[in-house]
């Protein structure tokens, strides 16, 4: 019985073992150095784009999602937001709002979109809520800490620079004003430094 | 073939197979996910790690690179949809049916947006709905219509001649951990292809 034997182009079959064996290698590293290299590098992520829209250290209530003012891919319409680019390189950052309704939440971000904190709106809780964003390497070398409320939780950032995002879902069109009043009223602001 | 003939092909295929494999793998598993990062149910598609700080390359790669800001998913799971129940790419030119079973979620949204994340320009300028704004039937169901023309009840207008990408958020702690056991406590709700035109 005759084996089958497939038959390749001539020019395909010039191409040697070791060849492939080299190129799988590189491949394997060209992959693992484009996965990791995307969130760092890649131009696309939700920081870049707020970045000029958002001042540092400030709470912004963003326009209201529409085709024409949309800022982000997929951010649902039926909700507004608020936002704030932290920065923490001279301080700490004191964030406050309000969190009313189900679906509210409060989250902090990296630039590259991990959520490293999330406060969602629970009932049989208030809805005022207040917390102090400190870097997370204050706490080991400054030794003199900043003033900080003790009514205020402290959240560690694992980075610098970030997103606070205040999202409201809004439960009909009568209650966009009340809404968009209690979005208004989140505020990211510097914790005043130590004297 | 002289050795000038062959080096150059074994050269040619190098680079073809090296940065071409690399790159291509890398954004199909980025764009796409596989069992590694994704879950599926029915035609619903959800990054299981999304959001957290412990997310695998991954997910982090397609949360920068697609400009999204996640909910970690302890605690809300965003499930993502371009075709119908039975496989059909969703579509403008169709209308689909989808009937919300929510009774014990604590909150969710379905929003619907055009292939690449954009809301879809419409003149009701309605693009979601979400636990606290749909229409429910006596039964405690809501069943919301996509269509391109104007329905009764829940109408989810999807414009015309473009793809459609629906975006299905579950915020329910006790979910979000259910699923990291079991995919998800309760059947997602199917996406039936009413009719195309």
């Amino acid at each position: 019985m005759k084996a089958t034997i497939l038959k390749l182009p001539r020019w395909m079959r010039q191409i040697g073992w070791r060849t492939v064996v080299g190129a799988a290698l590189l491949a394997g590293i060209v992959h693992i150095t484009a996965t990791l290299a995307v969130p760092l590098l890649g131009p696309g992520n939700a920081f870049r784009k707020l970045q000029d829209t958002l001042p540092a250290n400030q709470m912004v209530f963003l326009p209201p999602p529409t085709p024409t003012t949309q800022l982000l891919p997929f951010v649902a319409a039926d909700a507004l937001y608020a936002a704030c680019r932290f920065d923490l390189a001279s301080g700490s950052l004191t964030v406050s709002a309000v969190l009313s309704d189900p679906g509210w939440t409060l989250s902090l971000h990296t630039p590259q979109g991990d959520n490293f904190y999330v406060m969602p709106a629970q009932q049989l809780r208030r809805s005022e809520v207040s917390f102090v964003v400190t870097p997370a390497s204050e706490r080991l070398v400054d030794f003199g800490p900043r003033r900080v409320s003790g009514d205020d939780s402290q959240i560690e950032s694992p980075v610098t620079q970030g997103l606070v995002l205040l999202r409201a879902p809004l439960r009909g069109l009568a209650w966009r004003a009340e809404t968009e009043a209690k979005l208004r009223r989140a505020s990211c602001t510097p914790v005043a430094p130590k004297r | 073939m002289n050795i000038v003939g062959s080096f150059l092909i074994n050269v040619a295929a190098f680079l073809v197979l090296a940065i071409g494999g690399g790159l291509g793998t890398a954004w199909y598993m980025m764009d796409t996910g596989s069992r590694l990062s994704t879950r599926t149910l029915g035609p619903w598609v959800t990054w299981t790690t999304a959001g957290r700080p412990d997310a695998d390359p991954y997910t982090r790669a397609h949360t920068s690179r697609n400009a999204l800001l996640p909910i970690s998913s302890t605690l809300e799971l965003t499930y993502v949809a371009s075709t119908d129940s039975n496989g059909g790419r969703l579509h403008s030119a169709c209308e689909y049916a989808i009937v919300m079973e929510d009774p014990e979620i604590a909150w969710w949204g379905i929003a619907a947006f055009d292939g690449r994340g954009n809301l879809i320009t419409n003149t009701a300028e309605r693009h979601a709905f979400n636990s606290e704004t749909v229409m429910r039937e006596p039964n405690g169901h809501a069943v919301i219509t996509l269509a391109r023309d104007a329905r009764a009840g829940n109408w989810l207008p999807i414009g015309g001649g473009s793809r459609i990408t629906l975006v299905l958020t579950v915020q329910d702690a006790a979910w979000a951990a259910a699923s990291v056991e079991r995919g998800a406590p309760k059947p997602l709700p199917e996406i039936q292809r009413v009719a195309c035109r």
